[in-house]
């Protein structure tokens, strides 16, 4: 019952009211797992579908996203302590930045959104990042994926450049690479090196879940 | 004889009242004092450091109202561009429109194969062509962006050459840094003859876009700051998206956009007071579904009037936005949404109406949405002309001459007057149906294509005249070489 109240509360947007939820969720002996994946991601997931079909727009997602955090918030903890690690809740770690030269974030954030809101942890370097920068932080958070932004032509070459930079520190195949951004298209990809190219926030989410699936498949 | 009479003779349209209007730009001095806006050049802070604005550590600098107002003040109410051969044909001010295209768009529908490709400089040529055939299309700037060049850092001297020789008709041109607007410049001197020349009858504006929201990069800062030391004419044009990088509610986009603009002017006239300025802004919305930056929402067209009426009442030129579209083929909702702007914006008396020609949401320059355009404008400028209302036009003693049940098509007051009064389609079908179908049952994107077909096949721009070429040539290859070099 209060999986599900966590869920409506996660895709109407109730950031105060799911606060209590979780906590009497916590009460009733429900594990911080089952709320996580049954009830907030559960409730996530609808969002998600709503979304790809128009029910709902992007300031209603934000909010529903705010409320997963609200709730993660709460629960990091005890995810933590229960198993001993890092919560096992997160599907694998993105490492999302706009390249240098390039001021612009509005897509690259809406791409982090939404792939926070389909379980990833991201991690956000920003704007204007340069080739070094990516390799610094692939090394340091060790992602699955890397995802890079360009609005300019002028600075979309520096997507192949940054590929080659990862390459040069020997760490290009340990992640799978996408790319987005008003000037990019499959062939820009195609030509530098880029594994995937995503021309919206959704397709950007629908990539990463591809990716991770490939991985575990090729693990198992 | 009647007395106190007044005769509009054009439509009146406004979306702001006075009151309103210098509530917008009221709140646009409250966001310069405020909350100010980040400078990225070291110039720039430095003429800001030598003024009474505040400069703080991070780059922020916040402008006093009063010197905000003494900018607008000093800077220029008209502004006239010319044609390559000095003919002063666009004069920007309050209430006079002229139309062009936009620029550096990625791709194009290759007219061949219909395959999405990227532009080439033989594109924009092309383009630059249709431009100069079309009478109701008055400036050009690319409307694509030249990606068959050796760097993408000196693309802009190759896209101005295909530009230069494509058209005679004022220019808007876009560069990469200072450098490239530098050379562009001495380019256009080949034609011109001088600085002075150049600064009495201006060929070009350059186009320059800030950051929203209220931030300014080093290269947009340069080029404004070029701009001003050589008197060359500057748009400085924020885009911002409502509900995204600006507030959600119009009027709130509209406060940042004109201090954005602002901030710009003033940093202009620190450098050379009363340079010739034109202010702008692509004041569009977010789209809440796709997050796409759009080209064909009424909203565009409502915030663009709007900020119109506010650059009539500070009487700074205003370089506005229409003829554009998100549909991503020339189709219905294209017509649709280059109707619904053009319209707007003509009423609105906006001096620069800009992006006649984008399709795809400003991805796509597309020659045939040009042809589309033009006659769409047409039909706009002749609501523009309103209707004559005097004793002649009255004809009352016509229609008593006529009486009931008589015909008006035999009279001389007819033949005087119906070419005045009437729009003349050159695209639009007014075939009856049998007609129309003897002929191939064309649509109007038929029409479009034929007509187009018939411009590229035929048109022939006024060639450069002898020498310029070559010397043209020479300025491209030495940025290229010092590219080269660069990149080692």
């Amino acid at each position: 019952m209060i999986l599900k109240k966590i869920s409506q509360a996660v895709i109407e947007g109730d950031v105060e009211g799911v606060k209590e939820m979780a906590n009497q969720g916590l009460e009733e002996g429900i594990t911080p797992q089952q709320l996580l994946d049954d009830g907030v991601l559960a409730g996530m997931e609808v969002v998600g579908e709503r979304f790809k079909n128009f029910d709902m727009y992007i300031p209603e997602v934000l909010k529903s996203a705010r409320v997963m955090h609200t709730v993660m918030d709460i629960l990091r903890p005890k995810l933590v302590s229960s198993d001993g690690g890092e919560s096992s809740s997160s599907k694998g770690t993105v490492v999302l930045g706009t390249v240098e030269g390039d001021m612009h974030d509005i897509g690259k954030n809406l791409v982090s959104l939404m792939l926070e809101g389909a379980g990833f942890k991201v991690v956000d370097i920003g704007i204007d990042q340069s080739p070094k920068s990516f390799v610094e932080a692939v090394e340091k958070e060790k992602p699955q994926i890397v995802g890079m932004s360009a609005l300019l032509t002028t600075t979309a070459p520096k997507i192949g450049e940054t590929v080659e930079a990862l390459k040069e520190a020997g760490v290009r195949d340990s992640v799978k690479i996408m790319a987005g951004g008003a000037v990019i298209d499959q062939a820009f990809v195609d030509e530098n090196g880029v594994d995937a190219y995503g021309p919206s926030a959704t397709a950007a989410m629908d990539i990463a879940q591809q990716f991770v699936n490939e991985v575990k498949q090729n693990a198992s | 004889m009647q007395v106190n009479q007044v005769h509009y003779s054009t439509p009146q349209f406004s979306v702001l009242s006075q009151d309103e209007r210098e509530m917008i730009f009221k709140g646009a001095l409250e966001v310069m004092e405020r909350v100010g806006g980040r400078f990225f050049n070291e110039e720039a802070l430095e003429l800001f450091r030598n003024s009474d604005a505040q400069v703080t550590e991070d780059n922020l600098v916040k402008i006093p109202s009063w010197m905000t107002i003494q900018a607008i003040n000093d800077a220029p109410n008209t502004i006239t561009l010319c044609s390559r051969d000095g003919e002063r044909n666009v004069h920007l001010g309050k209430n006079q429109v002229y139309f062009g295209t936009g620029s550096d768009c990625p791709f194009i529908y290759d007219r061949n194969s219909g395959e999405r490709r990227r532009y080439t400089c033989e594109d924009v040529y092309n383009a630059a062509r249709v431009v100069d055939s079309l009478p109701n299309l008055d400036f050009f700037m690319s409307l694509g962006l030249a990606s068959d060049v050796p760097h993408d850092e000196t693309y802009d001297r190759h896209q101005f050459f295909s530009m230069v020789r494509g058209t005679k008709k004022p220019l808007v041109v876009t560069a990469v840094d200072k450098e490239g607007l530098h050379d562009l410049y001495q380019m256009e001197l080949l034609l011109t003859g001088s600085e002075d020349e150049f600064r009495l009858n201006p060929r070009f504006a350059v186009y320059i876009e800030p950051s929203s929201p209220l931030a300014h990069s080093n290269e947009c800062l340069e080029k404004l700051l070029f701009c001003a030391e050589n008197s060359i004419p500057a748009i400085y044009t924020p885009c911002p998206s409502a509900g995204a990088t600006a507030p959600a509610s119009i009027a709130g986009m509209l406060i940042q956009t004109l201090a954005e603009s602002l901030q710009g002017l003033v940093l202009s006239h620190l450098k050379k007071p009363g340079m010739p300025f034109i202010m702008g802004g692509v004041v569009t919305i977010m789209d809440m579904k796709t997050s796409n930056y759009c080209y064909g929402a009424p909203e565009m067209s409502l915030a663009s009037a709007a900020l119109t009426d506010v650059s009539k009442y500070l009487d700074l030129p205003m370089f506005s936005t229409a003829g554009c579209s998100d549909a991503r083929v020339l189709d219905e909702q294209a017509a649709i949404e280059a109707q619904i702007s053009i319209e707007t914006a003509f009423l609105s008396g906006a001096s620069l109406v800009h992006d006649i020609g984008y399709l795809d949401s400003g991805l796509n320059g597309s020659l045939e949405m040009l042809v589309l355009c033009n006659e769409i404008i047409g039909m706009v400028k002749h609501l523009g002309k309103g209707i004559t209302v005097d004793e002649d036009h009255l004809a009352a003693d016509l229609i008593d001459q006529v009486g009931p049940g008589g015909n008006f098509l035999t009279t001389s007051h007819t033949f005087d007057h119906y070419k005045n009064e009437f729009f003349f389609p050159k695209l639009l079908d007014r075939h009856n149906v049998e007609t129309w179908a003897a002929q191939g049952k064309n649509t109007i994107v038929d029409h479009v294509n034929k007509s187009l077909d018939q411009i590229l096949s035929t048109y022939e721009p006024e060639p450069l005249p002898d020498g310029v070429e070559k010397k043209m040539k020479e300025i491209i290859e030495k940025a290229d070489k010092k590219m080269e070099q660069k990149k080692g």
